[in-house]
């Protein structure tokens, strides 16, 4: 297996369900202008409590500092699982889980913090840029690890990075459990071609910057329903998140899905905001699914985490998660 | 391709339909303009050809890329790669062929949708379509499908859940399982099946090139790189591939696939499409976006080069088909270097021909050939005697015949050089007698005594008359008359000089041309003859020459009358005989006739008439001014005339040029104009001061005839005239460059012999040269070991084959009769660089006329065979 550390420097912002007005420019232009702007990761995701950016450097100029706009210190690194083909791999389970036990559980060991972001094309597991040694001593025995360099991939190995093996904390902190909401709505992940983006350009617009007004109050009445909308254009890919009411207002024939139309259900995990130096969350979740070879999507943003699990995993997921909450010691 | 990007694709069997495909896909048929000019909607594509637009398909929307079926039946099948990843199969213009009626309208449906990049067709087994497509974080981006499957039962329980898939098409057509899945959680760019086994799948993945095997799927060979688009073999050579990366092709050997063996130079802008010419081995063309030129890299088969000649390993070259920027191009499948090409914008196409490069090459005897394409000219002149005749005039073959007949190598008597010559060029004539001359006053010991004149010979009667001092005036008498005339004549030793490097006079104080009145009697030039005694005062001689010629054997008679005319030569001014000679002398055909009246009836001291009567020879002319021109008129007319000579390149100025740096510029004129490197080269050999010797346009003349002896393989005759030269130009010699050393002290072992004026070529001749005593070297004179024995006869070497004169002084060895010569090669030691057994030359040579391998018994080695020269036989004869 390659471990890729891909050639971006990102920032984790968060803007305000209020400032998004004061945003709007900037983001149209990072979403539809990929020609003038020199920005090659960007990803937008709406929850119901605010609006998550991550971007690299050249994107994050575009955006002016505000009152509205909460930035995390850290530069994050992306990473990327590459099998390098040799095996086919038999298992079905894809995205996190598949790499559950190789890249986020040993991580988690070493207390390192990680950022998820699954794609229609991939998963990237984002780590800080402090931890890149930890993160390659840690990873260097099951991986090949390469990093991006100008579009080369060079080998980087343990002393190639300074204060090689340093680990973040001595010890192992039994993780907090978080609470857990599983939404109703059903989601699908979808992409697109670049070139039609201009002809679904109105109704993502609409969906992404006038979606909140009238269903303001759907929004809090309870948890039942969730809004969330995720859109990234990461090196020229396309990536859609959205629950099916969403999708109606696309045109059909224009976005991609797999053919089985398969549809998904959201875990969020979190009760209070997360924060960005606890690790262990995305393992707590990964893990159970990794045994149970259940396939999963696992978008981050600023306060909580969501993983997407198939619609017919729901109820396995749901007693399985509620276990682990009841007996902790037992997972 | 989505619109704005259209590309061309040829008719794999058909040779005049293309398909191009931007936003629908449109079948043409090309053919000769004058066919379809009746026809409508015939689009002209150059001054030859149309073409007219068959079938319209465009049904298949958001088209990536289009791929043709590779077969014969059926013959208009074309698989198309959709935006949201699904391959169709459709057909243009065959609506009612039964064959691919359940073809077409299949289609082949990814798990999950995502752009198809690429498709290709396997060559061989060709129900199997390759498709690439991008990224998926859980599918496979290359899949084969197998167009034949029928509609999966399995699928039908899948199929109650495609809820997002609306427009469905009747389920029977759609295929969902592909037959092999490669390259997980990947992407794929572009993909060909490798001509070298149908079963092996080259694949241009997001960060690498893979090979994929068939026979097994989950290995597969791969190398990282960027280049990753576009991947292409060659038709003509299976393990070469071409890819490429932004601007830059990378060319790779599959034999040797861990890095390129070739990138081509960076294009500024990206490249769009590259492809191997299918008539043309090792052909690639490319084309960049917004460009209006494709390139073109000849890539020659040249291992390493080796020295200056060589080509390089690719030429690079563009063509402009058109002022407009190109979208796209497509080689015609078997027309030679054809290509059509179609504009980035509002589909304007044109056919044209890449014109092959031409090498051309002059052969060392008299043809030029030339190679274009696949075609082989013979170029010859066309005389109008014909053929032969113009080949007969040829300066090669002239200088071939002249170097078997040993021309120039006369070093005594030199003038002799213009028989061996042929005896019919004048010039020549004049330049080997001016030599001649040269040579006899430069080795006249009477003028050596005076004060090293004859430093000056050489130099030419340019300079000599220059120098002229102490002239005497004299008026000499009508000899055999009692008159006195009145014509001036000019003496200086400067001048006689000058009369006898032109031939006039020999050696000796006096003036007497007599010996050279009887010589030119001899040779029957009874008019130059009667010339030369009239310049010299001697009517009567004049006349009596005349008579002669009259009455000898084929004479003219007319020279009679010329006679009478003569002897009525009165030098009263107004007379009758003045008036009428002075016109009439005009009409006579005979240069040296015309000038005698001339002279007769000139005012002393203007003899334009006669010395610018450029029939008459130089030296003649010259000969009369030395005698009659004054010191003020004479090195005027000669520095004239000297001119004109070197501006005319003619070698009768040699006489006035000397052999100096006049006479270089000379006989530069004279190259420039005949190609006659070997007159050249063996003329200015004579010229003994060094001086000119060392002007490169010598050298260079020096060398040239040197390989054209080579190119003819007259080696002997190269040998002779590197000896000729050592002799004349002792710098030329080369040093020795091998030496042999003893087997057990190291020391050369022919040390002794070094001293020796005459080296060879590097190879010692320890075995035969030295003095006498010294004759039999069968030991190493450093430590007395013995040498090597021949392979052959046993015995040591420096045992000689057979008796064998010393060389002693090199004059004498051009005395040797051949026999002896070849006798004294025989002696000589030579070995196999391979194997190193050797012997005395001539038993080697007598061994390998009937054996390839080695002499030596155990030894396997074919020495001869490894010598590539060895196989060669030099054509001359000697």
């Amino acid at each position: 297996m390659d471990l890729h550390i891909l050639d971006h420097r990102l920032r984790v912002i968060s803007i305000s369900k209020n400032g998004l007005v004061n945003f709007t420019h900037p983001l149209i232009k990072l979403i539809f202008l990929r020609n003038r702007t020199r920005c090659k990761f960007f990803s937008l995701t709406e929850t119901p409590e605010n609006y998550t950016v991550v971007l690299d450097e050249e994107g994050f100029k575009e955006l002016q500092p505000s009152e509205h706009l909460m930035v995390e210190g850290s530069i994050w690194l992306p990473l990327n699982v590459a099998s390098n083909g040799n095996a086919s791999s038999s298992s079905q389970a894809v995205g996190v889980t598949k790499i559950a036990k190789s890249v986020i559980a040993p991580l988690a060991e070493q207390h390192v913090s990680v950022f998820m972001l699954s794609t229609y094309q991939t998963d990237f597991i984002l780590v800080k840029e402090k931890d890149l040694s930890v993160v390659i001593s840690t990873l260097e025995e099951e991986f090949n690890i390469y990093k991006e360099v100008g579009g080369e991939s060079v080998p980087i190995h343990c002393q190639d990075v300074p204060n090689g093996l340093q680990k973040n904390g001595k010890e192992a902190i039994q993780p907090t459990v978080h609470p857990v909401v599983i939404p109703k709505n059903q989601f699908c992940v979808m992409s697109l071609d670049p070139d039609t983006l201009p002809s679904i350009a109105t109704t993502l617009i609409d969906v992404l910057f006038y979606s909140n007004s009238p269903k303001e109050d759907a929004a809090n009445q309870g948890l039942d329903c969730i809004k969330f909308f995720s859109f990234s254009l990461i090196d020229g890919y396309i990536s859609l998140v959205m629950d099916t009411e969403a999708q109606r207002q696309f045109p059909a024939d224009l976005l991609f899905t797999s053919s089985s139309g398969e549809l998904w259900r959201m875990v969020r995990i979190g009760g209070q905001p997360l924060g960005f130096d606890e690790c262990g969350i995305v393992a707590q979740i990964s893990q159970p699914l990794a045994d149970s070879d259940i396939s999963a999507y696992y978008i981050s943003t600023f306060s909580f985490d969501h993983a997407l699990v198939p619609e017919e995993d729901i109820v396995s997921v749901t007693d399985m998660l509620q276990h682990q909450r009841k007996d902790p010691a037992a997972s | 391709m989505s619109g704005s990007k259209p590309d061309i694709l040829w008719s794999p069997h058909h040779p005049d339909r293309y398909v191009i495909c931007d936003s629908e896909l449109g079948l043409y048929r090309i053919g000769p303009v004058g066919n379809s000019e009746t026809k409508a909607g015939t689009l002209p594509l150059s001054e030859e050809t149309a073409a007219t637009l068959l079938a319209i398909n465009s049904d298949t929307p958001y088209m990536k890329c289009v791929a043709w079926y590779p077969k014969h039946e059926p013959e208009c099948l074309l698989a198309v790669g959709q935006a949201n990843g699904r391959v169709v199969l459709t057909s243009l213009g065959q609506s009612h062929n039964s064959t691919c009626k359940e073809l077409v309208g299949k289609e082949f449906v990814p798990k999950h949708a995502r752009q198809c990049n690429t498709l290709a067709w396997n060559p061989v087994d060709s129900n199997l379509l390759a498709a690439g497509l991008d990224k998926h974080r859980a599918d496979f981006s290359v899949l084969i499908w197998d167009i034949s499957s029928k509609y999966s039962p399995e699928a039908s329980v899948s199929s109650e859940k495609i809820r997002l898939s609306s427009v469905d098409l009747d389920s029977s057509s759609v295929v969902t399982k592909p037959l092999y899945e490669l390259g997980q959680n990947d992407a794929c760019l572009s993909l060909c099946w490798l001509l070298r086994d149908p079963k092996l799948l080259l694949a241009g993945m997001h960060r690498n090139l893979a090979i994929f095997d068939l026979r097994n799927t989950s290995q597969k060979t791969f190398v990282n790189t960027k280049a990753i688009q576009g991947v292409t073999v060659d038709p003509h050579f299976h393990d070469r591939v071409a890819s490429f990366y932004e601007g830059q092709v990378a060319i790779w050997d599959l034999r040797k696939f861990e890095k390129p063996v070739l990138t081509l130079s960076e294009q500024p802008k990206p490249l769009i499409k590259v492809a191997w010419c299918p008539t043309r081995n090792g052909l690639l063309a490319t084309l960049t976006r917004d460009s209006n030129i494709i390139r073109l890299y000849d890539m020659q088969h040249t291992p390493t080069p080796i020295g200056d000649e060589t080509e390089p390993t690719i030429i690079e070259r563009s063509v402009q088909p058109y002022e407009s920027q190109i979208g796209s191009f497509a080689w015609h499948p078997s027309s030679q270097n054809r290509m059509v090409v179609v504009s980035a914008a509002n589909r304007v196409m044109t056919d044209f021909t890449v014109f092959e490069r031409i090498s051309l090459a002059w052969s060392s005897t008299t043809s030029l050939m030339w190679a274009c394409g696949r075609h082989l000219y013979d170029c010859v002149e066309d005389g109008a005697e014909g053929v032969d005749s113009v080949i007969e005039k040829d300066i090669a073959t002239k200088m071939r015949q002249r170097a078997q007949s040993r021309y120039g190598h006369d070093t005594v008597q030199v003038w002799k050089n213009h028989l061996l010559a042929g005896g019919s060029d004048p010039q020549l004539k004049s330049l080997w007698y001016d030599l001649f001359y040269m040579k006899q006053c430069a080795e006249d010991i009477e003028l050596k005594l005076q004060g090293n004149k004859q430093s000056v010979v050489y130099s030419g009667i340019k300079n000599i008359v220059k120098t002229t001092s102490g002239t005497t005036e004299s008026r000499r008498c009508w000899s055999g008359s009692e008159r006195q005339s009145d014509v001036p004549r000019y003496h200086s030793e400067e001048r006689c000089l000058s009369l006898r490097l032109c031939g006039w006079i020999s050696r000796g104080p006096d003036i007497d041309v007599e010996v050279f009145l009887r010589s030119l009697e001899q040779e029957r030039e009874w008019e130059r003859a009667s010339a030369v005694a009239l310049f010299n005062l001697d009517i009567r001689r004049a006349i009596q020459i005349l008579n002669k010629g009259a009455t000898a054997e084929k004479g003219d008679l007319n020279l009679n009358v010329v006679a009478m005319a003569l002897s009525g030569y009165t030098d009263e001014k107004s007379s009758l005989w003045r008036e009428m000679c002075s016109s009439l002398r005009l009409q006579l055909k005979n240069p040296y006739l015309c000038v005698m009246f001339a002279f007769l009836t000139s005012e002393p001291g203007a003899y334009d008439g006669v010395l610018y009567e450029s029939s008459v020879a130089v030296r003649d002319r010259v000969a009369f001014a030395c005698m009659f021109l004054s010191d003020a008129q004479l090195p005027r007319y000669i520095d004239k005339l000297t001119n004109e000579m070197k501006e005319a390149g003619n070698l009768e100025g040699i006489l006035l040029t000397g052999l100096t740096k006049d006479g270089v510029d000379l006989m530069e004129s004279y190259v420039d104009l005949t190609g006659d490197v070997q007159t050249a080269s063996f003329s200015m050999l004579k010229g003994s001061p060094g001086e000119v010797l060392k002007d490169p346009r010598v050298q260079c003349w020096i060398e040239n005839y040197r390989n054209l002896l080579d190119a003819w393989r007259f080696w002997h005759k190269r040998a002779e005239f590197d000896i000729h030269r050592g002799k004349l130009d002792p710098s030329s010699k080369p040093l020795a460059q091998v030496f042999v050393s003893c087997n057990f002290c190291g020391k050369s072992i022919s040390y002794s012999c070094s001293v020796m004026p005459h080296q060879g070529r590097g190879f010692s001749q320890y075995g035969v040269s030295g003095s006498p005593t010294k004759s039999k070297v069968t030991s190493c004179p450093g430590c007395r070991k013995p040498l090597p024995r021949c392979a052959l006869c046993l015995m040591n070497m420096g045992t000689p084959v057979s008796n064998c004169p010393g060389t002693g002084k090199s004059d004498e060895r051009l005395d040797l009769t051949r026999e002896n010569k070849l006798a004294q090669f025989n002696n000589w030691f030579t070995w196999c660089h391979n194997c190193r057994h050797g012997g005395h030359a001539g038993h080697m040579l007598s061994w390998f006329k009937e054996h390839t391998e080695c002499p030596v018994s155990g030894c396997t080695c074919k020495c001869m065979q490894l010598d590539t020269t060895g196989n060669l036989v030099p054509s001359d004869s000697s």
